[in-house]
């Protein structure tokens, strides 16, 4: 069919009926010219707008002001507005949103603004829509940062509890196992005696044991944990942690195997925590091993890497448990490993230890009852000769029948301490105050003074200095005390004129060894 | 000098005396070009944005420190001490007016005017007192922002069209002008909107001259009223004009007001 020809309706005709509204206003906003279309939408007659209603009339309170702080400025300074979006008010009443472009020009000297109106009810919704789920994932966003904040925080606390925890069972811990030793050195003649002292001296050993796992798991979780570096043989560690286990093997009843190879394998690591790694993976396959089983250690070369392996035919790990063992306070879902005491941190301080070390820990069982394999791969050293200096340690050591001096606020860790002392030959002295040390030392004339750093009325530190002006020699050994080990405390130990650094509760090999 | 940029600072025109303009809610300091042009031949002229409006820094937004105006006239006191070396002559429209007001209540050395265009010192309607407006009316401008701002937010394609008849108006005018962050848009609508300043008005001890359109929907007469006679020794200035902008609308008539101000206090 041909159209080129039909003629077309009149402009003004094409005007009123446009599928939009149009309108044209005085700059004040005076309507002077509106179409049927926007009558229509709105509800108005023509002629309750043709100079009677400006368009911001129109508008919704909203509207009106955001027309006075934005459109007529845009219209003002850039003599055009495209695309706002504004709610009409019908005449009777409700809103009818539209898009609104606007064009101002000139006319025979007097400024017109033309208007174009679109119906947006579609559009509004979706955005309505839009707006509302942009508000809920806004909402959604702060109750999720405020309740990372608040785990957080409980996790702090919850460090800070383990912390406070471990600190505090410290305490109480040396005068128990020293009195727990006192105990063990006489000879009862009760059996039922005997027996309560080993239990005593066992259990506050295993106490001691589970507090300093305790406390190092939470330096881990403070990121407080101190290392010791050194250029060491992981053969000599591993030989001595396997002769320190033979005795729990033997005592279960397990045969123990040692495969080491015969030369030196060189880590750069703390010779220490090494030993906690193997030991604790030594003592979890004792206690997860029924009586009679069999537990083997083992070091091989792999490429880079040194791997320790601790094989026992134990109670074996589920599947479902092996991702999670290594988790702090995970236990076995079996139920089993209630049984078994301890806290549930003893393999997640291997792997805190070991990656602390840059190595790896791998866990691998067939199942229940078929035994477990634990792996630890640590870094090797790219030299692996015995590079350690051997320097002359200072002499420390003094030998035979010592004056001791310990300073301790704690009388019963003070005198337990000192009655080891006096029971292995020395002569031991007390002083519960850094005053009462200082009255001694003159006449006591020590060759050791043990000290602890939180005195009362001075801090260790200070009597050290001032014991040695009042007399104490130059040979006098100082030991200091702490409850914390932390490197600063250690510094301010050396600068003090300490020797040696021990943190409670005292270890008496430890002590002995320091005097000998 | 920080300020500088938080506050996207321009400083022009020669002359003794230096004139700070401050723009209103809703655009920036682009709206005093009309004005400013007549003064800057004699008046150093200092333009700024507030923050969270035009070219400021908007990453400077802190929602605590301009929940208050307080905020922006701590803004406002260092940018006049950094720009001035004496009292200024401050020309603030709208909120802006409060803000200079706020300003020169702690620091009325620093200013030797202050000129008030359209200001209202609450816009909340509050027994005898007729601001204008009721809370649901500020609702209803944040859900209208909202509409508005999900086409206009930062990250879409610039909705404003450009002017091919001004070609004095520069392409990063018309993508600017008017434009900000909707959240912040969003509270500073808030802030404007529910400030009552009414009880500050007599603390007032700077020259003010008050710029009063006879038809304003944000600052009616009885609005204007109301400061000239709280503030003791302010002139009052009634132009003939619709709307909010007068110094837009009507330059003229401003600009001769300001003048007159001005030239009685020797400036």
């Amino acid at each position: 069919m041909d159209t080129s020809h039909r003629p077309l309706v009149p402009i003004s005709e094409g005007y009123e009926r446009a599928p939009c509204g149009l309108l044209t206003t005085g700059i004040d906003g005076t309507i002077l010219r509106v179409n049927d279309t926007f009558c229509r939408w709105t509800g108005f007659a023509a002629a309750d707008l043709l100079d009677k209603r400006r368009i911001q009339d129109l508008l919704t309170m909203g509207g009106k002001v955001f027309h006075q702080t934005h459109w007529a400025p845009l219209l003002q300074m850039q003599r055009s507005v495209a695309e706002v979006k504004l709610e009409i008010r019908h005449r009777d009443g409700h809103k009818v949103p539209m898009l609104i472009n606007a064009v101002r020009h000139i006319e025979d000297g007097a400024e017109y603004d033309d208007f174009a109106c679109m119906l947006v009810m579609d559009r509004h919704k979706y955005e309505q829509e839009l707006l509302l789920v942009r508000q809920q994932a806004q909402r959604a966003l702060e109750e999720k940062t405020l309740a990372e904040e608040a785990l957080r925080s409980a996790d702090r606390r919850k460090d800070e509890f383990v912390a406070t925890i471990a600190h505090e069972l410290r305490n109480p811990l040396a005068p128990i196992q020293a009195a727990a030793r006192l105990f063990g050195m006489q000879n009862f003649s009760d059996p039922q005696l005997a027996w309560s002292s080993r239990v005593l001296d066992r259990q506050s050993n295993q106490l001691a044991r589970l507090v300093d796992d305790l406390l190092d798991i939470s330096r881990v979780a403070e990121g407080k944990l101190e290392m010791k570096i050194e250029h060491v043989d992981l053969v000599g560690i591993l030989r001595l942690a396997s002769e320190a286990a033979r005795g729990m093997m033997e005592a279960a009843g397990h045969t123990f195997l040692v495969d080491l190879p015969g030369r030196a394998l060189f880590v750069e690591a703390d010779p220490g925590r090494l030993t906690q790694i193997v030991g604790n993976l030594l003592t979890n396959a004792t206690k997860y091993t029924p009586e009679g089983g069999t537990i083997k250690l083992s070091v091989r070369r792999e490429e880079g890497n040194a791997t320790i392996v601790v094989r026992d035919t134990g109670i074996g790990i589920a599947s479902q448990d092996l991702a999670s063992i290594f988790g702090i306070f995970a236990q076995l879902s079996s139920g089993q490993s209630r049984s078994q005491g301890g806290l549930g941190i003893g393999l997640s301080l291997v792997r805190a230890l070991t990656e602390r070390h840059g190595g790896r820990v791998d866990v691998t069982s067939e199942g229940m009852n078929k035994g477990s394999e634990f792996t630890v791969h640590l870094p090797l050293s790219p030299v692996q000769i015995d590079s350690r200096e051997t320097t002359a340690m200072p002499a420390s050591g003094v030998a035979g029948r010592l004056r001791v001096l310990i300073v301790d606020d704690s009388e019963d860790a003070a005198l337990s301490l000192a009655t080891l002392l006096d029971i292995d030959g020395h002569e031991a002295r007390t002083a519960s105050s850094g005053a009462t040390a200082l009255e001694v030392i003159p006449g006591f004339r020590p060759d050791v003074i043990v000290i602890d750093i939180g005195l009362p009325d001075m801090s260790g530190y200070d009597l050290a200095r001032r014991a040695k002006e009042s007399g104490a020699g130059s040979k006098t050994l100082l030991i200091a005390l702490t409850g914390r080990s932390l490197m600063q405390d250690r510094q301010a130990a050396i600068e003090a004129g300490f020797q040696h650094f021990m943190t409670k509760p005292v270890d008496y090999e430890t002590l002995l060894s320091v005097l000998i | 000098m920080s300020f500088l940029q938080r506050n996207n600072v321009h400083v022009s025109g020669a002359g003794d005396t230096t004139i700070v303009f401050a723009h209103g809610f809703g655009c920036d300091q682009n709206m005093w070009r009309l004005f400013v042009t007549d003064l800057s031949s004699r008046y150093r002229t200092v333009l700024f944005d507030l923050v969270g409006s035009g070219k400021s820094d908007l990453s400077l937004y802190d929602y605590d420190k301009y929940k208050t105006l307080q905020g922006y006239a701590d803004d406002v006191l260092e940018i006049v001490a950094g720009c001035a070396t004496s009292p200024v002559i401050y020309v603030g429209h709208s909120v802006s007016a409060m803000i200079g007001m706020l300003a020169a209540i702690r620091a009325p050395e620093l200013f030797a005017a202050n000129i008030m265009i359209g200001p209202s010192p609450s816009f909340m309607n509050d027994g005898s007192y007729i601001g204008g407006f009721d809370r649901s009316d500020i609702e209803d401008l944040l859900e209208t922002l909202d509409n508005n701002y999900l086409g206009w937010s930062s990250n879409m394609a610039p909705a404003i069209m450009g002017a091919p008849d001004q070609p004095e108006l520069a392409q990063e005018l018309t993508n600017s002008f008017c434009r900000t962050d909707p959240d912040i848009a969003r509270h500073f609508a808030r802030v404007t909107f529910l400030a009552d300043h009414r009880s500050d008005l007599v603390k007032v001890t700077t020259p003010t001259l008050i710029v009063q359109s006879n038809d304003d929907l944000l600052a009616p007469v009885a609005v204007g009223e109301f400061i000239h006679a709280a503030i003791s020794g302010s002139t009052l200035a009634t132009v003939d004009n619709v709307g909010h902008c007068p110094h837009l609308s009507a330059p003229g008539p401003c600009l001769e007001a300001t003048e007159q101000f001005l030239q009685k206090l020797g400036l």
